[in-house]
């Protein structure tokens, strides 16, 4: 049974265009002459076909501007499409931005009202619903208090829960997955597992590509409006990052250039280039430059972050002593991290060529994102990164087994004070 | 942590077929339509009666607001009027009594094309994000003026009293004419709502619009102050055979001239389809231009 069905669906923007040289001089003239302004199309997708099986869960990637968000809001019918046709076979209902429809004045039930009739709900079924969404946001002895007098906590929780209660046939989910903290996210993932064994169509629209993974069963890539690869989420992923770093690395840059990078590649020890690590493994970055001519005292630096595009964390040479003088021809550098502290997840790399000391935007060189790798589950993290630790036993005074033991009371025993 | 409780039942109903296709129009389509915001009833009465609590909330006076605006204007215009110049009046009810009426009818129609024309540019945060029957956000700025209209009738009550103005069953013609008027009002929220999304213009113009169209309505003087060969252009604005019959019906005591409320309550049944369609066209890309 399809649940839901793009026949050659097309969406066209109409970008205005600023007037050129042949625009009057007075501003009254001019602001007429916009009315009938030029524009240009913009087709953010074009003859879009697919169709999704009931229960389902079917994920959409790909990179900004792909036509990822324009799916969604046809989806949601919150624009039309300009040619083609949609059809949905039951009710659909949207997680989108949780709490957009609250009211800061109005007590938390009155606000679940609100938002639950905007998100479609009948007031029977959210008077029915009302204590367990209640329950479920934890906001119990806050029912009756405006929600303004809430914590961000509370407001998110609440707007998750009038959501969650929902019971869609078909589910759209943006990027609810990047708000709110880990609790919450887990949560979140929790509630779609139940609703995906409940036999709901799900369809997730997102770069978290990690959440894509775990929740879906299918994954459409998107690339300029069309749909590039349709397939399984290993498939589709594995394309997406095949696509980012070859699109990406060959873009040029207006920089300086006196000397550019060539290649970003990554390995595990000596091990040939890879794309999979592992936490507490070791890293290793090489990145191939070309120097046009001689360029004195420079800065490497290497980026990582995570697909919501938060820097993760920062490699730099600038901290070193030593000074990076390149001689024309090629060379590389090689930066090694032996125990990577990345949790599990996917990671993105920009690196950058600099004059040591100078801002970022004056860099000789700059790839912005040139690849992406994948970071599985190695030494235990629980929490946001692992520290590569040691450990050893100390015992108390009374201890007297073996020669550590003996050892180690000298220190720290009080009687040693 | 999560309840068995909170998964879905799944439903019995049979499941609704809905197909989106780029916006055109055609009957059955208009049908469709009215059918969804059926459905969405209850969105409609959760939201009208959410509109009329923060609109009072925090303010000392409350709801007497409602009354305090058409009130306020009947004293200034009584002052104007019967002080400083003098405006012919028809029968033996006093002046004030006449203007509250009007004002009162009146206060409906601008508050409510005020609100309404800019109820879709101010939740924009929601038209972009979630799906309902757009038409919702005008109707329940239309619906949130009426219950004003329903606070502020017990003064005019109280007024007649005072004045010793006798009340008769010819006013409960009162009713089907507020129903003219709310289809007349709601008409022109669709339209007004609709293009203040693309020209903002709409919202700026209005209020000057509104002061023009309340001096070309018998609201400060009555029907017959207009000369003869006037009124025949003059009674094309349907407000004129609204404000004049609610007037006539509730304190003149007189049964409505048909005729002049006729004109009225055709053109506000001819326009209704029309706006609604012309809405229900701008509603398809909405998001897009808000």
């Amino acid at each position: 049974m399809v649940d839901l069905k793009f026949n050659k669906v097309s969406k066209r923007y109409r970008v205005r265009q600023e007037l050129g040289q042949n625009a009057a001089r007075n501003r009254i003239i001019r602001k007429i002459q916009g009315l009938r302004q030029r524009t240009e199309d913009f087709w953010a997708l074009r003859d879009v076909s697919f169709d999704v099986e009931r229960g389902q869960a079917i994920g959409i990637i790909g990179h900004n501007g792909a036509g990822k968000s324009t799916i969604l809001k046809l989806l949601a019918s919150i624009t039309a499409p300009t040619s083609g046709e949609i059809t949905i076979n039951g009710r659909l209902s949207a997680l989108i931005e949780v709490g957009s429809g609250f009211h800061p004045e109005l007590s938390g039930r009155e606000n679940i009202y609100l938002n639950g009739s905007i998100l479609g709900m009948r007031r029977r079924e959210i008077h029915q619903k009302l204590d367990r969404i209640v329950d479920f946001a934890g906001i119990r002895q806050f029912v009756d208090t405006p929600v303004k007098r809430y914590s961000s906590g509370m407001y998110v929780r609440l707007g998750f829960s009038i959501a969650a209660h929902l019971d869609p046939d078909i589910l759209l989910l943006d990027e609810v997955l990047a708000v709110g903290d880990a609790a919450f996210q887990a949560k979140c993932l929790q509630r779609i597992d139940e609703l995906k064994a409940a036999g709901t169509t799900i369809v997730f629209i997102s770069h978290d590509l990690g959440a894509v993974e775990r929740v879906c069963d299918r994954v459409l890539l998107m690339q300029r409006g069309e749909v590039v690869t349709d397939g399984s989420p290993a498939q589709a992923i594995a394309e997406y990052q095949r696509q980012s770093s070859s699109s990406e690395v060959s873009k040029n840059n207006q920089l300086s250039k006196e000397a550019e990078i060539t290649a970003v590649s990554l390995y595990r020890s000596e091990e040939k280039d890879s794309s999979t690590f592992h936490t507490g493994e070791p890293l290793k970055i090489r990145v191939n430059y070309l120097a046009h001519e001689r360029v004195m005292d420079t800065t490497f630096e290497v980026f990582i972050g995570s697909q919501d595009g938060e820097l993760q964390c920062h490699l730099t040479t600038e901290l070193s002593d030593e000074r990076i003088d390149l001689e024309p021809g090629v060379g590389n550098i090689v930066f090694l991290c032996e125990e990577l502290g990345l949790s599990p997840g996917l990671y993105n790399v920009s690196v950058t060529i600099i004059y040591r000391g100078q801002a970022l935007g004056e860099a000789i060189d700059f790839r912005e994102r040139c690849t992406t790798f994948r970071v599985d589950a190695g030494k235990i993290t629980r929490g946001k990164f692992y520290m590569p630790h040691q450990w050893q036993v100390e015992y108390g005074e009374n201890h007297y087994l073996g020669a550590v033991a003996v050892q180690d009371r000298e220190i720290v025993s009080p009687k040693a004070f | 942590m999560i309840s068995d409780s909170v998964l879905p039942t799944q439903q019995s109903a049979p499941r609704r077929i809905k197909v989106i296709r780029s916006p055109s129009f055609s009957v059955s389509r208009l049908f469709g339509d009215l059918s969804v915001l059926a459905e969405y009833r209850d969105l409609l009465y959760t939201l009208s009666v959410h509109r009329i609590k923060v609109r009072y909330k925090q303010s000392v006076l409350g709801v007497s607001w409602a009354i305090v605006q058409p009130l306020a204007l009947m004293l200034i215009y009584t002052l104007i009027f019967t002080v400083i110049t003098k405006v012919p009046t028809s029968g033996n009810v006093p002046y004030p009594v006449l203007l509250y009426t009007a004002l009162l009818i009146w206060t409906f129609f601008s508050t409510a094309l005020t609100t309404a024309t800019n109820g879709l540019v101010s939740h924009n945060h929601l038209v972009t994000k979630v799906y309902f029957p757009r038409e919702i956000l005008p109707l329940t700025y239309v619906i949130a003026s009426l219950f004003d209209l329903v606070i502020a009738s017990p003064v005019l009550l109280g007024l007649m009293l005072y004045y010793q103005v006798p009340i008769t069953l010819n006013a409960l013609y009162a009713i089907p004419i507020i129903l003219i008027m709310t289809t007349f009002i709601t008409s022109m929220a669709f339209i007004f709502s609709a293009a203040q999304v693309r020209f903002r213009d709409i919202g700026m113009a209005l209020p000057l619009l509104l002061q023009i169209w309340m001096f070309a309505t018998p609201v400060v003087y009555p029907l017959s102050a207009v000369p003869e060969r006037f009124r025949s252009l003059y009674m094309l604005n349907p407000m004129v055979g609204i404000v004049e019959n609610f007037r006539r019906v509730l304190v003149e005591g007189a049964p409505p001239d048909f005729f002049v409320l006729g004109i009225s309550a055709l053109i506000a049944l001819l326009l209704l389809p029309a706006a609604y369609i012309f809405f229900k066209r701008v509603e398809a890309t909405i998001a897009d231009v808000i």
